[in-house]
């Protein structure tokens, strides 16, 4: 959608043409993608993404937190809206920061700017999750749990025990998994990835005469596409080199997609594509850019639409042998997943896969009535078969 | 400010590619008389807006030097009056920072910075050692300081005339509000005199398409006037748009609790009305940001962009009309109303801030900081 180049000095090479979408544009010159995500000007580094990483780890205290019963529901809800100073986590790096998790949930410029209300909705369903795991969740901790009331189930075989509340949902997974859509992927396909945010005011013209911000060594498209980058990336130990499991969200679940052999192969395709995009902005090219946009959105959407499969069978196939906790503990995820497919991107588009509308009808369906106690295989078949035929997969690529 | 100035290069080529969905005008330069549409803005719409608000100015001041002399309920009651006439009619101007209220490091700065520091005023008011001028009081006067003095220094009308009879700063007071006014006054004419004199014809013959042309700078203040004058500071930041929670304390007119709705129709018809190049004293209607993006053809979705425009006007004002009259309450029972306003006033950003632009062949020259 870029449109309008304004001062290009006649003296350098032209690199820019008018082309229709299915033209290569600027053919004669070959942009390469660098082994690893490093990018310099001037000998120095250009990549910077420190508040992706500082809102994961935020997200990961939050994570834990939904796990320790001695938390209260304000102490939880300070982890979700931190404000600058109060002590809210264990890293003092944190509680300095101005940032929280809670503002950039269903934040982004594409899908939110103009729909603050809806926003609001998902934020605010959010909270009541936070606020029930403390207020219900919690005070039954060592009870048993049954149809309408909270507490415990243990898996088979001496397994796990799963905390749930009295629809058999675990609250803490359907925050972490709608995080990864409502906050990094959301940010990263419909925010920065997105020309409204890569291409707004003079950013083209800045990138093209390598105008750097103030104080930086990047220009502000660059440091756009770093923070998609950082999204998914950010809490690696080595971002530029990523090994992938380095957190509890976007980055484990794209590794485990790309664990699954019908889908081996997703995650290269996303860090190529992330570098490949990343040396375009630096060569000016915008056209071999918003390919790699396609594809990052493509692949990064798959992850929770998979994901979101894989659990909803998992649940089938647990409850058919009777191991209730480790069926809801994989429908509590899938509900999670679902909830992020709301935040996809289905390319050259402007929506994502599946509406608010679409992925609150499911959830609603999942838990009608006492919810994870009495759904039925044929309900989770029909919605696994919805999902995967929308991204063009078997439901049986995903077990 | 937010605003950058665009580099403008010696040699400068301008060079619009379009995608297949877009169809403004691709690469050409458009033979559309944009002096007629500076002529029309600056002598039917501006100058009459700063004329007619300079009368209301004078009665607001005429006003509150009555009650200053003499307070009692119906000097205030007077001075409250004037205040919201010359209110509403300054919905009609904050959106031209250009010539000299830019000059005066924004004119708006003095006149509509909201909410109040109260700290400041009432210190200003207890030690008489307050300087209107410096940036740290921007927020310490205008109008926003007059629905504090007129409205806010009580809880009910006797309390606030004590404030300025019986009240051991009494003196304090009447000096504040008097400095208040005066400053408005002044630079009130400051700006009028300048539209009259000299600028209006600068304004005019400035009808290039360079970074610093006339239509280049106004289109730029009339977005971002729209973006944050209007749809943030109105109605985002007092609905939570862009903080944890909302602020209901942050609203216009805070203090009068009565007017937020009605100064937020004004600037949204004030901000229409520019749109269609509409007489400021009249329903005549010329050369506009309408008819440019009409002379070329601009469409979006299959639809004129202009109609887009305007019928998204129209929708944002149905959203205003059904809130509360004070936005304040209006929050506190249902935000849901107030952000969906805001959504409705956002959908049009995109038209304003991206395709009108674009089919102008105008660079934005500020950018949202919102990243991390």
């Amino acid at each position: 959608m870029r449109k309008i180049l304004l001062g290009l000095a006649i003296t350098s090479t032209l690199l820019t043409s008018c082309s229709s979408d299915d033209e290569v544009n600027n053919p004669t010159i070959t942009v390469e993608a660098p082994a690893t995500y490093k990018f310099t000007r001037d000998g120095n580094s250009t990549v910077d993404f420190n508040g992706q990483t500082t809102r994961i780890k935020m997200a990961m205290e939050l994570r834990s937190a939904l796990k320790d019963n001695t938390k209260s529901a304000a102490e939880l809800q300070a982890l979700f809206s931190h404000r600058e100073g109060d002590i809210d986590f264990s890293d003092a790096e944190l509680n300095a920061s101005k940032k929280n998790v809670r503002n950039k949930v269903a934040a982004s410029k594409d899908l939110f700017g103009a729909n603050t209300t809806l926003s609001n909705e998902i934020k605010s369903l959010m909270d009541s999750w936070i606020e029930q795991q403390a207020t219900t969740v919690f005070p039954n901790w060592e009870m048993t749990a049954t149809a309408g009331s909270a507490g415990q189930l243990q898996q088979a075989g001496g397994g796990a025990v799963r905390y749930v509340n009295g629809k058999g949902l675990e609250l803490d997974q359907a925050v972490a998994k709608t995080l990864i859509g409502g906050l990094m992927t959301d940010q990263m396909l419909n925010n920065y990835l997105s020309t409204s945010v890569l291409d707004e005011a003079s950013n083209i013209q800045n990138n093209d005469n390598a105008i750097v911000e103030s104080g930086k060594f990047y220009t502000t498209m660059e440091h756009k596409w770093d923070e998609a980058y950082g999204y998914l990336y950010g809490n690696e130990v080595d971002p530029a080199v990523p090994v992938l499991g380095a957190d509890s969200f976007l980055n484990t679940y794209l590794n485990q997609v790309d664990a699954d052999a019908d889908f081996a192969g997703t995650a290269a395709a996303v860090y190529d594509a992330f570098k490949l995009g990343r040396a375009a902005i630096v060569a000016k090219n915008y056209d071999l850019r918003d390919e790699q946009v396609a594809i990052i959105r493509k692949n990064v959407s798959l992850v929770p639409a998979v994901r979101a499969v894989h659990y909803l069978q998992e649940g089938k196939l647990s409850m058919a042998a009777g191991d209730t906790a480790k069926a809801f503990h994989a429908l509590s995820e899938a509900l999670g997943f679902i909830n992020s497919l709301q935040f996809t991107r289905q390319p050259n588009t402007n929506s994502p896969y599946f509406t608010n509308a679409e992925v609150t009808a499911f959830m609603d369906t999942l838990l009608a009535e006492n919810g994870f106690w009495d759904v039925t295989p044929e309900t989770l078949d029909s919605i696994s078969g919805t999902i995967a035929s929308k991204f063009g997969f078997p439901v049986a690529a995903a077990n | 400010m937010l605003k950058k100035i665009a580099l403008v290069f010696s040699l400068a080529l301008i060079v619009a590619c379009s995608s297949s969905d877009d169809s403004s005008q691709g690469g050409t330069t458009d033979t559309f008389d944009r002096s007629a549409l500076l002529k029309n803005l600056a002598d039917n719409i501006i100058i009459p807006a700063y004329q007619d608000f300079g009368i209301k100015l004078t009665n607001l001041k005429g006003s509150i030097n009555a009650f200053v002399a003499t307070p009692n309920q119906n000097t205030l009651d007077a001075a409250r009056k004037t205040w919201l006439t010359a209110y509403s009619a300054w919905q009609h101007l904050e959106m031209y920072n250009i010539g000299k209220a830019e000059a005066l490091n924004q004119y708006y700065y003095f006149m509509n910075i909201y909410p109040v520091t109260v700290s400041d005023i009432e210190n200003g008011v207890l030690t008489g050692a307050f300087d209107l001028n410096t940036p740290s009081y921007h927020d310490a006067q205008g109008f926003p300081a007059l629905d504090y003095l007129l409205y806010g220094l009580a809880a009910d009308d006797a309390g606030i005339i004590a404030k300025f009879s019986t009240d051991k700063n009494a003196q304090g007071y009447k000096d504040y509000l008097t400095a208040v006014i005066n400053q408005m006054d002044k630079l009130t004419k400051d700006v009028i005199t300048d539209w009259t004199t000299v600028y209006r014809d600068q304004f005019v013959n400035s009808s290039q398409n360079t970074a610093t042309s006339s239509l280049n700078k106004f289109v730029n203040d009339y977005i971002f006037y729209y973006e944050k004058g209007l749809r943030a500071n109105k109605i985002g930041i007092p609905a939570g748009v862009f903080s944890s929670t909302p602020l209901p304390n942050k609203v216009e007119g805070y203090y009068n609790q009565k007017v937020s709705k009605a100064l937020s129709l004004e600037a949204l018809n004030a901000v229409q009305n520019v749109f269609n190049g509409k007489s400021f004293n009249g329903s005549a209607t010329g050369a506009s940001f309408k008819t440019y993006l009409d002379y070329l053809e601009t469409n979006k979705e299959g639809e004129k962009l202009s109609m887009l425009i305007n019928n998204q006007f129209d929708l944002a004002r149905t959203k205003i009309q059904a809130l509360d009259s004070n936005f304040s309450a209006q929050i506190n029972a249902d935000n849901s109303k107030m952000t969906a306003a805001y959504d409705a006033l956002q959908r049009a950003v995109v038209y304003l801030k991206v395709d009108m632009v674009q089919a102008f062949n105008i660079s934005v020259d500020y950018i949202d900081a919102d990243g991390d």
